[in-house]
């Protein structure tokens, strides 16, 4: 929220700066024209389809030309009712994949933007190619993967394994961990960059100069400043793991135990045309990515937030 | 002052292009009526990978200059054919008049009131096969012309058994032969995809189970017949004869089995003949086709196949169905068998030689075409589907007992037809 909040008030301020003898009150006009269409398409391609899909989500889903009226009943039946089970397993297949792969992506990705950052010879080159399979879509990425996890495919033949990858429980979800963790670590590894390329090297020279040993320049320089792209990183990504439809879509159809809330969402409203309860579904998982999110950010966030100020307006004083 | 006027004469401009735009949405749903139903229609398809659609469309816009047929072709893959009929059609568009429907979908087009019931005298003849009428009714009435159908058959390596297998025992024991070799015995379709609803269905309805009572608002699964059909796969994956592999297999992986001589019985459909009588196939020449198997002779195949829905909005429905009946004619249907390589609806063509010396199988497959059912007539197929394929599924890979999975699979089914 805060990012947001800076871009929208950064192009009135400049202004100000040009042109001093402009009224604040003409300044204001004016930043309401320059962002009014911005707003407009945003209401008309987002906000509408987030309203009528929780409108829909209010109304049951018999056939016939018009749906009655059933309040929260779909909400309560996905739930607590019959096929419950369902959706608190997919919830919790969610969160495992979202804790699993982020957790992994986050440490690859801190290693991977730690090279990165070193000076040496074919930098960009390899900075480029690290971002080589963030760049493949999901989709692609997932029957690269189906191929390669096939019981005949690349890597049971290296490894001389004889494992039915996508044909058992775990197995499937270290699959799936595997692909997507392959696939978006490199995004991590180019935010937390971001964040190291800004911290001054004259930081580390003044600590090696008091004795600071590698191990202590980065848990006591490198993480605590990093850590603001670091959050921003894991927020991205945890907010886009708990959506994640692609690669268990792909790889199994959602069987063994690899079905995704998104999953559920689709099945409900696109295969079996029940939009109420998928759009009870998706709202749904709307709040939950947005109580994770919120959460997140309340306990790490804030804090990461208000530490930020401070150094700055520490580095200010001095 | 001069810079809010310009302020406001770009907002208005942009007002003026968004009326505009809006403005020719309205104008194109406001069609000429008065003609009779008749005129120009839209006739959508999956993609024609043998291009011999647009052919059979030029011959009717040859005989029907002011009824011309447009062909759209929608995606290879039929889950999103049909997400691109549903949308238009929740929509109430008339952008498809005539539609390439699924079997399986027919029912649940229909029950929206999104499809026009046809008159059976057109498209429903005595020479069309009966299963495949059977799939295009719903509560009485046709609402698809069949075009193409489809029955799984059962492939066996003639080289390794001379004999085919006439029921499941039999081939239960031919599985030592396949022992003997180094090879499995049976692959299919059991990936938890709709392959595998046709496969258990097979299974299930061969032993004499059913899944839902025909007007489909009763669940009949929960049968001993039933349980037998599903314990002969679960067996069959217990004891080897199938690859553990097999619950990863879709159509390409088991066809590959068979063709790399890795399988010595494999179930699936009748496109696997082209592939195996190729001159590069390692199998060619050393294989049999037959019927599906049961427990005393022939077992029942899903039906496959495509009917052909006239939209229930469309403004020419009158050109809209005299087109779903050309396409069932027998000159249409001949370019069905003899260049698109599918199996006809019309059972007069399974006997013509010379189609039948072009595809030998014919013959086997009418046999099969005859006795094979329909996969569960419902609106909620898909839901349906699913709670087949979850739980047959589950008892395949010994995650829970044939006798769970079929008890669960009723219950799962209820909740799915509500």
């Amino acid at each position: 929220m805060s990012i947001r909040h800076e871009e929208i008030q950064a192009p009135p301020s400049r202004t100000r700066r040009i042109k001093a003898s402009t009224s604040r009150h003409s300044d204001g006009r004016l930043a309401f024209w320059l962002i009014l269409p911005a707003i407009v398409i945003l209401t008309i391609i987002m906000g509408y389809p987030v309203v009528s899909s929780i409108v829909r989500s209010l109304f049951g889903d018999t056939l016939g030309e018009a749906v009655p009226f059933v309040g929260l009943a779909n909400y309560i039946d996905v739930l607590f009712g019959n096929d419950s089970g369902t959706f608190w397993g997919s919830a919790g297949t969610t969160y495992f994949f979202a804790v699993v792969t982020v957790s992994l992506e986050t440490l690859i990705g801190l290693a991977m933007a730690l090279i990165m950052n070193k000076a040496f010879r074919g930098r960009g080159l390899l900075r480029a190619s690290v971002l080589v399979p963030w760049a493949i879509p999901t989709a692609v990425t997932a029957v690269l993967w189906k191929w390669s996890f096939d019981p005949v495919g690349i890597i049971n033949s290296l490894t001389g394994a004889h494992i039915v990858w996508t044909g058992s429980e775990w197995p499937s979800k270290i699959a799936i961990v595997i692909a997507d963790t392959w696939k978006t670590a490199p995004f991590v590894a180019l935010l937390i960059l971001a964040g190291l390329q800004v911290i001054p090297d004259d930081v580390y020279e003044a600590a090696k100069i008091d004795g600071a040993n590698a191990m202590q320049r980065f848990r006591l320089i490198t993480l605590p400043l990093v850590r603001p792209a670091l959050l921003v990183a894991i927020l991205f990504r945890v907010l886009d793991a708990l959506r994640m439809y692609d690669l268990p879509a792909i790889f199994t159809h959602g069987a063994n135990d690899t079905t995704t809330l998104s999953i559920l969402v689709v099945q409900s409203t696109l295969s079996q045309l029940k939009p109420g309860v998928g759009g009870a579904l998706s709202t749904l998982t709307f709040l939950f990515i947005f109580i994770t999110a919120f959460a997140f950010v309340k306990v790490l966030g804030v804090d990461a937030v208000g530490a930020d100020e401070k150094t700055k307006t520490k580095e200010v004083t001095t | 002052m001069t810079q809010k006027r310009r302020w406001l004469t770009s907002v208005a401009a942009l007002g003026v292009a968004m009326a505009s735009l809006t403005a020719c949405g309205g104008s194109a749903g406001s069609g000429a009526q008065a003609d009779g139903g008749r005129g120009p229609i839209t006739f959508a398809s999956g993609k024609d990978l043998t291009g011999s659609m647009p052919k059979l469309i030029d011959e009717w816009n040859q005989l029907h200059p002011d009824q011309k047929v447009t062909f759209i072709e929608l995606s290879a893959s039929p889950d999103e054919q049909r997400n691109s009929f549903v949308q238009d059609l929740q929509a109430k568009s008339d952008k498809y008049d005539v539609m390439w429907d699924d079997v399986v979908w027919t029912s649940e087009f229909a029950a929206h009131g999104w499809l026009e019931p046809l008159d059976p005298a057109k498209v429903a003849g005595s020479d069309v096969l009966p299963a495949a009428v059977d799939s295009a009714t719903y509560n009485g009435k046709v609402y698809g012309a069949p075009f193409m159908t489809n029955a799984g058959l059962l492939y066996y390596r003639a080289d390794l058994v001379p004999k085919p297998p006439t029921t499941w025992a039999e081939l239960e024991a031919d599985c030592a032969v396949a022992k003997a070799h180094n090879m499995d015995c049976y692959a299919g379709q059991f990936a938890q995809y709709e392959g595998l609803t046709v496969n258990a269905a097979e299974a299930i309805n061969s032993a004499g189970g059913s899944f839902l009572s025909p007007d489909g608002k009763t669940v009949t699964v929960d049968s001993p017949q039933s349980r037998a059909g599903l314990q002969h796969l679960v067996e069959m994956f217990k004891n080897g004869d199938i690859n553990p592999a097999g619950v990863t297999y879709q159509e390409q992986q088991s066809a590959d089995a068979f063709l790399g001589g890795k399988a010595l019985f494999l179930r699936n459909w009748p496109y696997v003949y082209t592939n195996a009588n190729a001159d590069d196939s390692q199998i060619k020449g050393k294989f049999g086709m037959t019927t599906l198997l049961g427990q005393s002779g022939s077992g029942t195949s899903s039906l496959g196949g495509i009917d052909l829905g006239v939209s229930a909005f469309s403004k020419h429905k009158e050109t809209a169905k005299d087109w779903v009946a050309w396409m069932q004619s027998q000159s249409s249907q001949k370019t069905v068998v003899s260049v698109m390589n599918q199996a006809s609806v019309l059972k007069s063509l399974y006997t013509d030689p010379e189609l039948v010396k072009a595809s030998p199988y014919l013959p086997e497959l009418q046999k099969s075409l005859l006795s094979a059912t329909p996969r569960p007539k419902t609106p909620n197929y898909n839901a349906v589907s699913l709670a087949i394929q979850k739980n047959s599924y589950e008892a395949l890979q010994g995650k829970i007992s044939v006798d769970q999975a079929i008890t669960q699979m009723a219950a799962d089914l209820k909740q799915a037809i509500q």
